[in-house]
């Protein structure tokens, strides 16, 4: 079973390097489409100083956009996987900060956010399960890089 | 460390490939960072080139670049309502509330300063959002903004849908006598849709979040229901 396993693993990676991918290049290209959206998201959480929200929320679409194609790519797969990891902690503490203080907030993942409808419920507990199996997909690129299909294996040779 | 010579070779042959690979390695990774960080700066570079600045926004008539101010000069309690062309709510606040505040226009208590913004733009295939709220600037212009936003509410399309064309709200002004050549204009070629996102980003940045939002003399009225909203302008009237 060992050496079979051993096999896998980077077919294993392949398929963590194009599902992580496509996720970051829906999320970001949904929210390129509407940067002032995006900023104002980052801004219905309020954890920021102002001075630091419109940045954010103008690069953050752009970098999880170019995150993606570089999973996709196979290039620099175990930076990519701690950088991945890093945003999604991000995310959940923040996820899990608007929680608790009770804010009514649309976590703004994929494009629009900012506070919900009257009446409608957000679904911060959906949201953070999401991230969290995101975060363990990543967290296996950190620990096991090595996958098909990919540039690191490529300039390796 | 001892061995045949062969072996020696052999082994230092493995460490120079070791540190070979742990070196494209190291010069992939830092490929890959810098490619992030100019993404980060494209991003930041982008969003100022389409905000550009707020000097340029033309303020439409009766308004500021926050809203559109409705009432007599000497009135003393000023109500600000958020609201969102495409948001239900907002509808049943105003087809609740309106004539309420009407009354208090009317009576010189208040002034209204309607906030409308753009929030619910990915909510239509058209962001109907934006084109509305711009419309409604066009309509202050022709000297209709209360009669143009009733008759918005009476017309408002589903969410997610293509909701109402740039000819129907021109058919729209027409009906509550914005009739000038010059409205028509104003709603096609979106001369207030600069106006609409600095209505929305002042919005943002005055921690409003969500439509409706109802503020009387600055203090939130949630949720925004008639009694609520008369009791508040009352307090406010007498000075408390």
């Amino acid at each position: 079973v060992r050496p079979r396993l051993i096999a896998m693993q980077p077919w294993a990676a392949t398929a963590a390097r194009l599902a992580l991918g496509a996720v970051w290049i829906a999320a970001g290209a949904a929210k390129a489409a509407d940067l002032a959206a995006s900023v104002r998201a980052v801004r219905a959480y309020r954890l920021l100083p102002e001075s630091v929200v419109p940045p954010l929320g103008a690069a953050l679409p752009f970098v999880e956009v170019a995150l993606g194609l570089l999973l996709i790519a196979g290039l620099g797969t175990r930076l990519l996987g701690a950088v991945s990891g890093l945003l999604l902690v991000v995310f959940v503490a923040g996820l899990a900060s608007a929680w608790a203080r009770g804010l009514r907030i649309e976590c703004g993942c994929f494009g629009g956010g900012g506070d919900v409808a009257r009446g409608a419920a957000p679904g911060y507990g959906g949201e953070i399960a999401r991230d969290s199996a995101l975060l363990v997909v990543a967290a296996f690129l950190v620990w096991a890089p090595r996958s098909r299909w990919s540039v690191d294996t490529l300039v390796a040779r | 460390v001892t061995g045949k010579p062969r072996e020696i070779a052999a082994r230092r042959l493995a460490r120079q490939r070791a540190a070979e690979r742990r070196r494209t390695a190291l010069i992939v990774a830092a490929v890959a960072l810098v490619v992030l960080v100019a993404a980060a700066v494209v991003g930041v570079g982008v969003y100022h080139a389409q905000t550009g600045s707020p000097a340029r926004v033309i303020v439409p008539r009766g308004g500021t670049s926050t809203g559109i101010v409705v009432g007599k000069p000497g009135a003393t309690v000023t109500v600000d309502v958020y609201l969102d062309f495409l948001c239900p709510h907002c509808r049943a606040f105003e087809q609740a509330s309106g004539p309420t505040l009407d009354r208090f226009v009317a009576a010189g208590t208040v002034r209204v300063v309607y906030h409308p913004v753009a929030f619910l733009d990915p909510s239509s295939t058209t962001r109907y959002s934006t084109r509305a709220s711009a419309a409604s600037a066009c309509a202050a212009d022709a000297g209709v903004f209360p009669a143009y936003l009733r008759a918005l509410y009476v017309d408002q399309p589903p969410e997610g849908s293509a909701a109402l064309s740039d000819t129907q709200l021109i058919a729209l002004g027409r009906q509550v006598g914005a009739t000038s050549p010059d409205f028509a204009q104003c709603v096609t070629s979106g001369r207030y849709r600069a106006w609409t996102a600095a209505v929305t980003d002042a919005a943002s940045r005055a921690g409003v979040g969500g439509t409706p939002t109802v503020l009387v003399a600055g203090k939130p009225v949630d949720p925004p229901t008639t009694d609520a909203l008369t009791a508040a302008i009352q307090t406010a009237a007498r000075g408390g």
